[in-house]
């Protein structure tokens, strides 16, 4: 899901479910193993950027709430990302081109109605239509019909409301026509934009953008701009994902040092991801003991080089670049191995990887960095762009020093002060210089590692990024029925982006996290969420 | 560091009794046998005091360090090598090295620069805006001084952290990028707007006292402009306990600087100051408390040094005192 879900983390506010259960008479001290079913799970957040619709929310901040909030047709195993139905009945396809999806019957929204089709292909639409300019549209890219809902090229005024590859077959059957063979279709409506929205948000968009409606796990209470999100558990849900708590409050920082504190102190019951401080010298291990949670990660960290910057679309220049960043060295420093370098834009982990696809210009040397940069006949300075908390500025403040030893260019960061703002700029097209582009995999498959990043105009192509061959290719392996064709054609692709190095991979997460005193149990999912349904707060 | 506008709370009735002395000042040298001034009685004091000497000398090791930090250090301050990740202390760097492997040292001498810039100029500014609204607004009618004492009143009543807050996130959206100069400027105005009504205070109630003196009513009654009345008669006299806020402000003020890029929103990289280097250092006190030491021991000395600075003048200028 989107960029950067590293500042997330849940936690849970023990000292509350203590003080109450100490109200209770005081000898109940040993309660069922399952743990205190009405307790309070504090998670560590950010401020979300937009409002919390399903399509309209594709970066960290926002999609904690909205995941807890909306199920969609499958779900993810949080070990390794295998898909299994949720809302969904039975999915079926002949060709990997038409889908028939049956849904399970007597699910319910928030407010009583039940999940029909048609929540599902109204809200596929509603996400997908240009004009609601909703920041994940472009995920319904593979349906049929998509082109009409959302023409390509500036000021193109669509001229259909509705995709034609979307039908009702019935009150809980919907079919599905994509544009042509996509084998990775049925793991991609896991994803957020493929939740179903009810008929109260049809009937004022406004009212429900103020208190949205889902069907998922947990129902919304109240939100406080910059400082909470509350949830509660939605009684009445039917999935095996439901939970074991009553309250979610999803705390919005904009420190993780801070949140580290609260977590330590049992204030903050789950952080998905540490901040680099506490990973010196293993710090967090002596902080929480067994607490502490590993996984493995589905992103990836590049610095984009926009091309709409003057004297950036050089392609010696991104060489010179991408040699000049002594990856081991602070991954090793001052990431305090919580990273491992990487040679690609896939990372290891996912089916379809390959080592060695940037190997010539990914790894440090100083002395080619330097010829390249001759070459480039490049003047001026270099910036590196990110926001600055959730430790992201040492980092990148450490890469703009290494690219300033080895090329002799001046190089500095340029911290804006929370993520939000940070997406502003890039998703506006303005920056001024490099920039962060991390990725977190929505769904575990080397497609989304390509197809949101590097087809023109995808929805985070951060470096704006354009080769009608690379978007060929895509398309090409986008359509391949067979599984592991597509993932060879996915391969062809990614090569040919290689050579072009629209942005520059530095570095894989390590999966650490971390949860309070107060939790008896947590999971840390491959995309860096907290599996809620594993929680358990302590009785 | 809560407020460095605190600093000058007693100061304002020190002023008018201060002010108050000085027409006996020439009567008491005259038993002594030798005439002599305010200022030259106030500097044989001042000589004799330890506390006096200290201070200075640890001020102009501070002032040259900030204005030639080279003649300290022959490292770049901006010079990172990750190979010096978070070392210790040692003879090549005597205080070590930090997260991004730049050498604290150097940084603390180059730091100095920058926090002394807006000492300095914040003291400048609150003096000057203070004593000309002190001034004016003594010498004026009685409803516009009520007027100025009011609005300065206004700005007193700010807490300092939160106006600053205020004050500099509004003119730096998140996405901006702002300037070193411009930044520097921003922190410098926003400690004087929030600072000038302690310096207005003290000039006020020094310059009215003075104004009941005998010397004032005779210039006046020889028919001398309310200006002249004001250089040639009030500001000579007025000036010391102005004089002395000033020198404990600049300390408060760097201490200021130093909160406010803490907070992040004064100063911050690449512009090396003491307060950003306490700032970077933070999250890594437990792993490397010399990275935050060293810098916060710098600030400490020099807030230190002028407040101390700042006692002995005004001790040597209250003769009352001794």
């Amino acid at each position: 899901m989107s960029r950067s879900r590293s500042v997330s983390w849940l936690a849970v506010p023990v000292a509350l479910v203590m003080t109450l259960s100490a109200c209770g008479g005081g000898t109940s001290s040993d309660s069922a193993a399952g743990g205190n079913e009405d307790g309070t799970v504090s998670i560590y957040g950010t401020e979300p950027k937009a409002n919390l619709l399903p399509a309209n929310t594709t970066e960290a901040g926002g999609s904690k709430a909205v995941e807890a909030l909306y199920t969609r047709l499958v779900g993810f195993q949080p070990e390794d990302g295998k898909t299994f139905n949720l809302a969904a009945e039975s999915i079926t396809t002949a060709d990997a081109k038409v889908y028939s999806i049956k849904l399970k019957q007597g699910w319910k929204f928030h407010d009583g109605t039940e999940v029909k089709a048609k929540n599902f292909v109204d809200a596929w639409n509603y996400g997908a239509y240009a004009p609601n300019a909703q920041q994940a549209s472009s995920f319904f890219a593979q349906i049929q019909g998509y082109d009409d809902v959302a023409p390509a090229g500036e000021g193109a005024t669509p001229t259909a409301q509705k995709m034609s590859g979307l039908e009702v077959v019935g009150d809980y059957e919907f079919k599905v026509t994509l544009k042509g063979p996509f084998s990775v279709f049925t793991s991609q409506i896991g994803y957020l934009p493929f939740a179903p929205l009810p008929d109260a948000f049809f009937a004022d968009p406004k009212a429900f953008e103020a208190k949205p409606i889902g069907n998922g796990p947990m129902k919304f209470v109240e939100r406080t701009p910059n400082a909470l999100i509350k949830l509660e558990r939605f009684a009445d849900y039917q999935g095996e994902d439901k939970v074991h708590f009553k309250t979610l409050d999803i705390k919005i920082y904009s420190s993780q040092e801070t949140a580290y504190q609260d977590l330590v102190g049992g204030k903050l019951d789950f952080m998905e991801a540490l901040p680099p401080s506490a990973k010196i010298g293993d710090k967090h291990k002596a902080d929480l003991g067994d607490r502490v949670l590993n996984a493995n990660l589905l992103g990836i960290s590049t610095i984009a080089i926009p091309y709409y910057v003057p004297g950036f679309n050089n392609l010696d220049l991104r060489k010179a670049i991408a040699l000049a960043i002594n990856r081991e060295q602070i991954t090793k420093t001052v990431l305090a191995n919580s990273y491992t370098p990487v040679d690609g834009w896939v990372p290891p982990g996912i089916e379809g990887y390959e080592a060695n696809t940037c190997a010539d210009f990914c790894k440090y040397d100083k002395v080619k960095a330097k010829e390249y940069f001759t070459k480039s006949g490049f003047t001026g300075k270099l910036t590196i762009q990110s926001n600055a908390d959730g430790g992201r500025k040492e980092p990148l403040e450490a890469a703009c020093n290494s690219i300033k030893d080895a090329l002799g260019v001046d190089c500095e960061f340029v911290g804006a002060t929370n993520f939000g703002a940070f997406r502003q700029i890039v998703d506006g097209k303005q920056l001024t210089g490099l920039s962060r582009s991390d990725w977190s995999a929505d769904y575990p498959s080397i497609e989304n590692f390509l197809n949101p990043i590097f087809k023109t105009g995808a929805s985070s192509n951060d470096s704006a990024y354009s080769n009608p061959a690379v978007d060929a290719q895509l398309a090409k392996a986008d359509s391949t029925a067979d599984k592991n064709e597509a993932i060879k054609a996915y391969q062809e692709a990614h090569k040919l982006i290689a050579k072009d190095l629209p942005s520059i991979p530095v570095w894989t997460e390590k999966g650490i996290g971390g949860y309070s005193k107060n939790l008896s149990a947590a999971k840390l999912t491959f995309k860096r969420d907290g599996q809620l349904s594993a929680f358990r707060v302590k009785a | 560091m809560s407020d460095p506008g605190a600093s000058g709370a007693g100061l304002e009735r020190a002023a008018a009794s201060a002010v108050g002395d000085l027409s006996h000042v020439d009567d008491s040298s005259q038993k002594q046998g030798k005439p002599r001034s305010l200022w030259s009685d106030a500097w044989g004091e001042l000589r004799r005091k330890p506390t006096f000497i200290i201070s200075l000398v640890i001020i102009f090791i501070v002032v040259v360090m900030a204005a030639f930090p080279s003649l300290f250090t022959s490292v770049d301050p901006r010079a990172a090598n990750l190979d010096n990740y978070l070392k210790t202390p040692s003879a090549d760097a005597w205080f070590g090295y930090d997260v991004q492997g730049y050498d604290v040292y150097a940084r603390a001498i180059y730091g100095a620069r920058a926090s002394l810039l807006v000492g300095l100029f914040s003291t400048l500014l609150t003096v000057l805006i203070g004593s000309v609204v002190g001034i004016f607004a003594s010498y004026a009618k009685s409803w516009v001084d009520s007027l100025l004492s009011r609005f300065g009143d206004i700005f007193a009543g700010v807490p300092f952290v939160l106006g600053a807050i205020v004050i500099l996130t509004t003119f730096n959206s998140p996405t901006e990028n702002p300037s070193a100069v411009r930044i520097i400027t921003q922190v410098v105005l926003s400690i004087a707007v929030l600072s000038w009504p302690v310096s207005m205070r003290i000039m006020r109630s020094a310059t009215l006292v003075a104004k009941q003196q005998d010397y004032v009513k005779a210039a006046r009654g020889l028919g001398a402009s309310p200006l002249r009345i004001v250089f040639r008669h009030l500001l000579p006299n007025t000036v010391a306990p102005v004089l002395v806020y000033a020198t404990i402000a600049l300390g408060a003020f760097i201490g200021a600087e130093a909160t406010l890029a803490f907070l992040g929103i004064g100063l911050r990289p690449p512009v090396v100051s003491w307060g950003v280097m306490i700032s970077e250092s933070r999250d890594y006190f437990q792993a490397a408390p010399h990275m935050l030491l060293f810098p916060a021991g710098f600030v400490t000395i020099t807030v230190l040094a002028f407040v101390i600075l700042g006692d002995a003048v005004r001790d040597a200028l209250d003769p009352k005192s001794r």
